[in-house]
């Protein structure tokens, strides 16, 4: 396409944000972008390829002996078992079974985000608290439950005035994996959303949070419509 | 470069169920042209160490989600590494870049030259696109990507307005881009 006199403009959003010129909340708002349209992150990783061959010309350099003790001893269990997740990835976020599928992908990346290691003994805080972060690890949203106040807080990292046409709902989704409303989430501000009784016992370190990307008025069903861009466990820290 | 002719495919496949033993073995093949990676964007050995770990656990914890047939596995874990470099880069602050070294003076280390040739082969094709830029352009751009500089401070830098970098580098990449189709 060297006859283009331009490049479009999502695609050249996409080089800027490969190529890192962009300030940093342009870079949140395009890692939602990523999340939430597999056209613009299929643009992204194109450009990463293209330009990543600049690394071929740096020189290799030998790395200290005790660095791979230092990882292999960092590593958590890896329990991605391979292509289910690849597999509800593509059916989420490909054409088909949009709305079934998030669902499905939101209990499976509940369940199957990596472990974070913590110490054995029972802390006395009970706060609970997850950071919600896309599925290329970039962080969204940072949320704490507090079970005295029956309440979540949550920051959204998301700069204000990104994508104004839709609204971000957030998500409980309990052990049994079937996600439950808990309000909204407005885009670069910090808000409490009050959580029932009922869905208060369900809030523990088994249950995770999500955020969807719905239109205004959020999901008319039981679940998610709209694409889920982040997810993060809650864990006691 | 499809799953078939990239010997580091299947070991990322293995690592995705868990298998220690193929990021061990994926470490060895590519640690060392990481670490450069990161040493040349922080130009500091104890960051880079720090960030090279983060690097590894990164792949540890994604290698689900590389998809063979998009990019290589060198390029997907180059450009991991040189994210995590720039974000900590980022982290020092807008005025504590560090000077950049062009010609890093260090042995080269053991990674597996038939593994870094598909690199190295783009790259050349790269390289000469880059070239056929105008100076000022290709000087812009590899410092953007090296260095993870914004417009507003490339345009701080250069003293010139936001405007007019954005378009040299939008430019340079639309001609990148078609050189790269040729």
């Amino acid at each position: 396409m060297s006859e283009d006199r331009t490049l479009s403009e999502i695609e050249a959003l996409a080089a800027e944000h490969a190529l890192g010129v962009l300030s940093a909340p342009e870079r949140a708002g395009a890692e939602l972008r990523m999340a939430r349209e597999p056209v613009f992150a299929a643009l992204v990783e194109d450009w990463h390829a293209r330009l990543a061959p600049m690394l071929g010309s740096v020189a290799a350099v030998p790395v200290p002996d005790a660095l791979w003790q230092r990882i292999e001893q960092g590593l958590p269990v890896n329990d991605n078992s391979g292509g289910r997740v690849q597999f509800w990835r593509r059916a989420t976020f490909g054409s088909l079974g949009l709305a079934a599928a998030s669902l499905a992908v939101v209990a499976m990346l509940a369940v199957q985000k990596p472990a974070i290691v913590l110490s054995p003994q029972r802390a006395p805080a009970t706060i609970l608290n997850a950071r919600l972060d896309t599925d290329k690890g970039q962080h969204l949203f940072v949320a704490a439950y507090d079970p005295d106040r029956k309440a979540v807080m949550i920051s959204s990292l998301v700069p204000a005035g990104t994508d104004p046409g839709h609204v971000h709902e957030l998500w409980l989704i309990p052990a049994d994996g079937r996600p439950r409303a808990l309000g909204f989430v407005p885009v670069g501000a910090s808000v409490a959303i009050a959580v029932s009784d009922s869905m208060a016992d369900m809030a523990d370190e088994k249950a995770a949070l999500a955020i969807s990307v719905e239109a205004p008025g959020g999901s008319q069903k039981d679940g998610p419509t709209g694409p889920v861009v982040a997810v993060g466990k809650l864990l006691k820290i | 470069m499809t799953a078939l002719n990239d010997p580091l495919a299947e070991l990322l496949s293995r690592i995705a169920s868990g298998d220690r033993g193929a990021l061990r073995l994926l470490y060895q093949a590519t640690s060392s042209k990481l670490f450069g990676v990161c040493l040349r964007i922080l130009s500091n050995r104890d960051e880079s160490e720090d960030v090279l770990q983060e690097v590894y656990l990164t792949i540890w914890r994604r290698a689900d989600r590389f998809e063979a047939g998009r990019a290589s596995v060198m390029t997907w874990i180059s450009t991991i590494a040189r994210n995590r470099a720039i974000d900590r880069l980022r982290a020092r602050g807008p005025l504590a870049y560090a000077d950049q070294i062009d010609d890093m003076e260090i042995e080269d280390g053991s990674t597996g030259a038939d593994v870094l040739l598909e690199v190295a082969q783009s790259g050349e094709a790269l390289g000469k696109c880059l070239s056929e830029l105008d100076d000022r352009t290709e000087k812009v751009i590899r410092t953007a990507f090296f260095e993870g500089v914004t417009y507003e401070a490339l345009a701080h830098r250069m003293d010139t307005p936001l405007g007019t970098v954005k378009s040299w580098v939008r430019r340079g990449l639309l001609k990148l881009k078609g050189c790269l189709e040729r």
